[in-house]
C-alpha cells in the first residue's frame, strides 16, 4: 500500500484531533436514580476548572482540529464547530486513489463528531480513552479504559493488535504534546463544548486498522529523541527558546508535510517534499486545475531553505500567512488587508499550509518556532520547486470574511458552554 | 379469535396421501431417566468425537452424547430438571442453559468450570410461563467460541400445557456455520494471522451453513400446510436474516416463547444466540420447491466487512409435496398468551452499559471483579449503548427481560428476551426484574469471539 498520507485530492488540511467525551446527563429523562457506567467519571487531570478549559480551547484552535472535524475553519463560533463530517464531499480518500482516482485500495475516512453528545459524539468515552487516542492513536471505542503503560504493541498493556485512528488524523504529532496539554484539550471538549447530535458514518480502513502504517519505523519514536539529533544543531544562544520551538514544531506535525518525517531524528526532517507524491492540491482548485502545493524546505539553508529569511518574516508567515519572500521584514500592525502596514496586495501561502490555525499560537510560541527553524536545525541543501498559485496569490481565498475572526472570538461562543461542570 | 387462513396438516383432516418426508434430521430428545412425573433426569457427556461434519471427510470435533448438535432437552413448565453432566474433554468446560431462569450454581457460567474428567449436576426447576425455545452450550471463559465451533451446542424446548399452537406440526431448526480446511479438519485460525484478527473483530464466521448439523437439507411441506418452526441461532457470530422468496412469515415468538400477538413479516433477523418461532405456510404449488435463505445483513465495521457479505445464502430446501393443497383453515387466538408488562413504576435504577469493540464500560471482564450490584427483587431499566459501528447481541444471564425501545422507538410488541441485538451506534433499553436467584451473573456480547475476549461483565444480585 502506498503511504497513507499520499496527496489527498481534493486537499483538505489533514489535521484534526480526536477528542473527548463527557457524560452531560443527556440520557433519557427518568425519575429513577441513574447508575452511571462504572467509573465513567471525570478524571482528576481534567478537573482543572475554567482556566483549563480555556487552555484546551487554545490548543484545539491552534492545532486546526476544526478544519477537519467540522466548521471547516478554526472559528469556535462557526456552524458545525467540531461536530464532525457533514458532507460526503469532505471525506478523505486514503490510499492509492488519493493520487489516482479509481485506484484501489481506497479508504474513505471521515472526521468524527468531537462534541460530547452521548450517542453520536464522544460523550460516552472516558477522559482516559480520549487521552489514549491523542497520545497513542488508539481508537477509543476499541481500547480499554486504562492507563497505557507502554508504547509498543504487546508490551505492558499496550494492545497486542492495536486499532489506530484513521489517517489523516495526525496523532503521531499530537502525542508529543505534554500530558497536561492533552488533558487540557480533553477538558475543553468535555466541558467547553455543547453536545451536537450528528452521526458520522464510520471510517473505512484496512483489516489491521492501520497498524502497518503506524510502526515506529514510520512515525518515529515516542518520546522523541532528545535535542539535538543528527538533523539538529545546538544554537550558540537561546537554547531554551529553540527547544521550546522544537516541541511546537514536533507537535504541530510540521515535519509530516515538510519532508515526510514525524520526528527530528527521521530522515528528511523539515527538508521539504522529496517526491511528487508529497504534493498537495488545495481544495479550492478542481482536480483538473490542480495548483500544486509543495511543502518547502524549512531548514536554514541559505539557498534552498529559510536561511535568507528573518525570524520576523517567518513569524509573519505563521501569523498572517504571508509568503516570506514577498513580505517586508517588518512587524505587521494589523491583521486586515489595507489596514496598518498589512500589505494592500498580500501574497498568501498556499491553503495547504494551515497558518490560519497556527496563527492562534501566542507571539512567543511563534517566535520560538522561528528560532528553532533558524538556529536549531541543520541546513539541508534541497531545492523544492515553488508552489503553484493563482495570479492573486490566493487573495480571493483569504477574504476578510474568511480570515476574520482573529483573534478567536472570546469564550464561550454559541457552540460552547460556560466551561464549568454541569 | 382472529381468523387466519392457516391450515393444519394432520391425520385429522382425513387426507389419503402419505405424509411428506424430510431429509432434515432432528436431534433426538435426551432420554428421561426419572421415574416420577414432573422430574426430568438426563445424562449429558461432552467428549471428543471424530465425526463426518461435511461429506467425504471426518473432523475432530467435540460432541454432546456423541453427536452434533447435541440431543434436545425437552421439558415441561414446572418440571424439576437434573442434568448429570460429565466432562470427557481434554479441557475445562461448562454447560450454560441459555435463557433459563435457574439458580446461580446451575447457570453454567465461567464461575463454575468443570475440569477434564469432572462431573457436575445441574439442578433447576423450569419456571411457569417460560415455555419456549432455548439452547445449551459451553461458557468456559476464553474457550467458548472454540468449544461451540467444535460442536458443543444443543436445543432446549420447554412446553406448556396451554400452548395455543400445540396442534401445529413443528420443526426444530438449529442454525450454525463452520469453516473447514481441505481434508475436513476444522479451520480454527491462528489468532495472530490476518484471518484470526478478522475473526476477533467480526466473530468467527464459516462459509458452510448447517441446519441441525446438515448442509442444505430438505424440509417437506404440503401446499396450504402450516408448520411451526423453532429456530435457534447457534452460530458464534453469524446473524441470519431469514426469508423464503415469495413467502411471508407469521412471527409468533422469540427467545422467551410466544408473543402476545403474531406479527406478519417478510423476513426476520436472528442474531447470534437468539431464537425465533415462525408459522410458515406452504404457499407454493405442489411439486415445487424453494429455499430458506439468509439475506445480506451488514453488521460489520468497514475495516473487516467480508467482501462477500452481500451474498444471499441458502440454508434449507423447502420441497412441496406433490399432493393437493390442504384447505382446512384454523383460527389463531387474538392473544397467543398474556405477557404481563414489567412496571416501570417499580424501577429503582436505570443502568447504562456502554458497548465498545471488545469492552463493556471500557473494561474487559474479570471474574474477580463485580461490575454492578442490585438487590433481589429489584426492577431496573438497562440502557445498552453501542458506540461502535458493529452490531453487538447483548445477553443477560439468568433473568429474562422486556425490550422497551430501540433508539428511542418503542418496540411494536411485548415479548420475553434474554438476548437483544444492539445495532451499530444504536441504543436499546429493556426492563428486567431480578427475582428468585441471588448470585453473580454474566452479561456480555454474544459474538463468541468478543465474549472470549472479555466483552462481558459480572452483575451481582444480593
Amino acid at each position: 500500500m502506498s503511504p497513507v498520507w499520499t496527496n489527498p485530492r481534493p486537499f483538505k488540511w489533514a489535521l484534526g484531533v480526536l477528542a473527548v467525551a463527557a457524560c452531560l446527563g443527556l440520557l433519557i429523562a427518568c425519575r429513577t436514580p441513574r447508575v452511571a457506567p462504572q467509573e465513567f467519571v471525570a478524571d482528576r487531570t481534567t478537573d482543572g476548572g475554567y482556566d483549563q478549559v480555556l487552555r484546551g480551547r487554545k490548543l484545539v484552535v491552534g492545532h486546526a482540529c476544526g478544519e477537519c472535524h467540522g466548521g471547516g475553519d478554526d472559528d469556535p463560533a462557526a456552524d458545525g464547530w467540531l461536530a464532525g463530517l457533514r458532507k460526503p464531499e469532505d471525506e478523505f480518500r486514503i490510499g492509492p486513489c488519493a493520487a489516482s482516482p479509481g485506484a484501489e485500495p481506497c479508504f474513505r475516512t471521515r472526521p468524527r463528531n468531537l462534541t460530547p453528545d452521548n450517542t453520536t459524539g464522544l460523550g460516552r468515552f472516558s477522559d482516559r480513552q480520549i487521552f489514549n487516542a491523542l497520545r497513542f492513536g488508539l481508537r477509543p471505542g476499541e481500547t480499554p479504559d486504562v492507563e497505557i503503560t507502554s508504547t509498543i504493541p504487546g508490551q505492558g498493556n499496550f494492545p497486542e493488535h492495536p486499532k489506530y485512528l484513521a489517517p489523516p488524523m495526525p496523532w503521531p504529532a499530537w502525542r508529543h504534546m505534554s500530558d497536561q496539554e492533552l488533558w487540557d484539550i480533553i477538558a475543553y471538549l468535555r466541558r467547553g463544548l455543547k453536545p451536537v447530535r450528528n452521526r458520522v458514518p464510520d471510517s473505512e480502513g484496512p483489516p489491521d486498522f492501520w497498524a502497518s502504517e503506524f510502526t515506529v519505523q514510520k512515525i518515529g519514536a515516542f518520546p522523541a529523541t532528545p535535542f539535538p539529533t543528527d538533523n539538529e544543531r545546538v544554537p550558540t544562544s537561546r537554547r531554551e527558546q529553540v527547544v521550546r520551538g522544537r516541541t511546537l514544531v514536533l507537535n504541530h506535525a510540521c515535519g509530516a508535510c515538510h519532508g515526510g518525517a514525524w520526528t527530528p531524528a527521521d530522515e528528511g526532517w523539515l527538508a521539504g517534499m522529496r517526491s511528487p507524491d508529497q504534493e498537495f492540491c488545495p481544495s479550492t482548485a478542481s482536480a483538473e486545475k490542480c495548483l500544486r502545493a509543495r511543502p518547502r524546505n524549512l531548514t536554514p539553508d541559505s539557498a534552498t531553505g529559510l536561511g535568507r529569511f528573518t525570524e520576523r518574516q517567518i513569524f509573519n508567515a505563521l501569523r498572517y500567512g504571508l509568503r516570506p519572500a514577498e513580505t517586508p521584514d517588518v512587524e505587521i500592525t494589523s491583521p486586515i488587508r489595507g489596514q496598518g502596514n498589512f500589505p494592500e496586495h498580500p501574497k498568501f501561502l498556499s491553503p495547504a499550509m494551515p497558518w490560519q490555525a497556527w496563527r492562534h499560537m501566542s507571539d512567543q510560541e511563534l517566535l520560538d518556532i522561528a528560532a528553532y527553524l533558524k538556529h536549531g536545525v541543520k541546513p539541508v541543501r534541497h531545492k523544492v520547486e515553488d508552489s503553484e498559485a493563482p495570479p492573486d496569490f490566493w487573495l480571493r481565498h483569504y477574504t476578510v470574511e474568511r480570515v476574520i475572526p482573529y483573534p478567536a472570538l472570546p469564550f464561550p461562543t454559541v457552540n460552547e458552554t460556560s466551561g464549568r461542570k454541569p | 379469535m382472529i381468523a387466519l387462513l392457516l391450515a393444519v396438516a394432520s391425520a385429522a383432516v382425513g387426507e389419503s396421501f402419505p405424509a411428506p418426508q424430510d431429509t432434515l434430521g432432528t436431534p433426538p430428545v435426551l432420554t428421561n431417566l426419572a421415574r416420577q412425573t414432573g422430574t426430568v433426569e438426563v445424562r449429558l457427556v461432552a467428549a471428543p468425537a471424530r465425526l463426518s461434519l461435511v461429506a467425504g471427510a471426518e473432523s475432530d470435533a467435540y460432541a454432546y452424547n456423541g453427536r452434533v448438535p447435541g440431543p434436545t432437552l425437552e421439558v415441561w413448565e414446572g418440571d424439576r430438571v437434573i442434568v448429570h453432566f460429565r466432562n470427557e474433554l481434554p479441557e475445562s468446560t461448562t454447560v450454560h442453559w441459555h435463557g433459563l431462569h435457574v439458580p446461580f450454581a446451575a447457570d453454567g457460567s465461567p464461575f463454575h468450570p468443570v475440569p477434564p474428567g469432572g462431573q457436575r449436576d445441574y439442578v433447576f426447576t423450569v419456571q411457569r410461563g417460560t415455555a419456549g425455545t432455548y439452547w445449551y452450550h459451553p461458557h468456559q471463559h476464553h474457550r467458548t467460541r472454540d468449544q461451540v465451533a467444535k460442536g458443543l451446542y444443543g436445543a432446549i424446548i420447554i412446553r406448556a400445557p396451554n400452548d395455543p399452537l400445540a396442534a401445529v406440526p413443528e420443526k426444530l431448526l438449529i442454525l450454525a456455520d463452520n469453516r473447514f480446511l481441505p481434508g475436513g479438519s476444522l479451520d480454527i485460525t491462528d489468532p495472530h494471522s490476518v484471518q484470526g484478527r478478522v475473526d476477533a473483530e467480526n466473530g468467527r464466521e464459516g462459509d458452510v451453513l448447517f441446519v441441525n448439523g446438515q448442509i442444505m437439507p430438505a424440509l417437506r411441506i404440503r401446499s396450504g400446510e402450516v408448520q411451526r418452526w423453532r429456530i435457534v441461532n447457534a452460530s458464534a457470530a453469524r446473524m441470519y436474516r431469514l426469508a423464503i422468496p415469495g413467502h411471508r412469515f407469521l412471527h409468533v415468538g422469540s427467545d422467551g416463547g410466544l408473543f402476545e400477538r403474531p406479527v406478519e413479516t417478510d423476513d426476520v433477523l436472528v442474531a447470534s444466540s437468539e431464537r425465533v418461532e415462525l408459522l410458515v405456510r406452504g404457499s407454493g404449488a405442489p411439486g415445487s420447491q424453494t429455499t430458506l435463505q439468509a439475506l445480506p445483513y451488514d453488521r460489520y465495521v468497514p475495516q473487516t466487512r467480508p467482501t462477500d457479505w452481500g451474498l444471499t445464502r441458502e440454508l434449507l430446501t423447502v420441497r412441496y409435496a406433490n399432493e393437493p393443497p390442504l384447505q382446512v383453515p384454523i383460527a389463531l387466538p387474538a392473544t397467543l398468551r398474556r405477557i404481563a408488562p414489567l412496571d416501570t413504576a417499580d424501577v429503582t435504577a436505570t443502568r447504562v452499559m456502554v458497548l465498545t469493540q471488545g469492552f463493556i464500560n471500557g473494561k474487559v471482564m474479570d471474574l474477580g471483579r463485580v461490575d454492578a450490584t442490585t438487590t433481589l427483587g429489584a426492577t431496573e431499566i438497562w440502557q445498552i449503548e453501542n458506540l461502535v459501528g458493529m452490531d453487538h447481541p447483548f445477553h443477560l444471564h439468568g433473568f429474562r427481560f422486556q425490550v422497551l425501545d430501540v433508539d428511542g422507538v418503542p418496540v411494536a410488541y411485548r415479548s420475553w428476551k434474554d438476548t437483544v441485538n444492539v445495532p451499530k451506534h444504536g441504543t436499546v433499553r429493556f426492563i428486567v426484574r431480578f427475582d428468585d436467584y441471588p448470585g453473580k451473573w454474566m452479561f456480555h456480547c454474544h459474538i463468541l469471539d468478543h465474549e472470549d475476549h472479555g466483552m462481558m461483565g459480572v452483575f451481582e444480585v444480593r
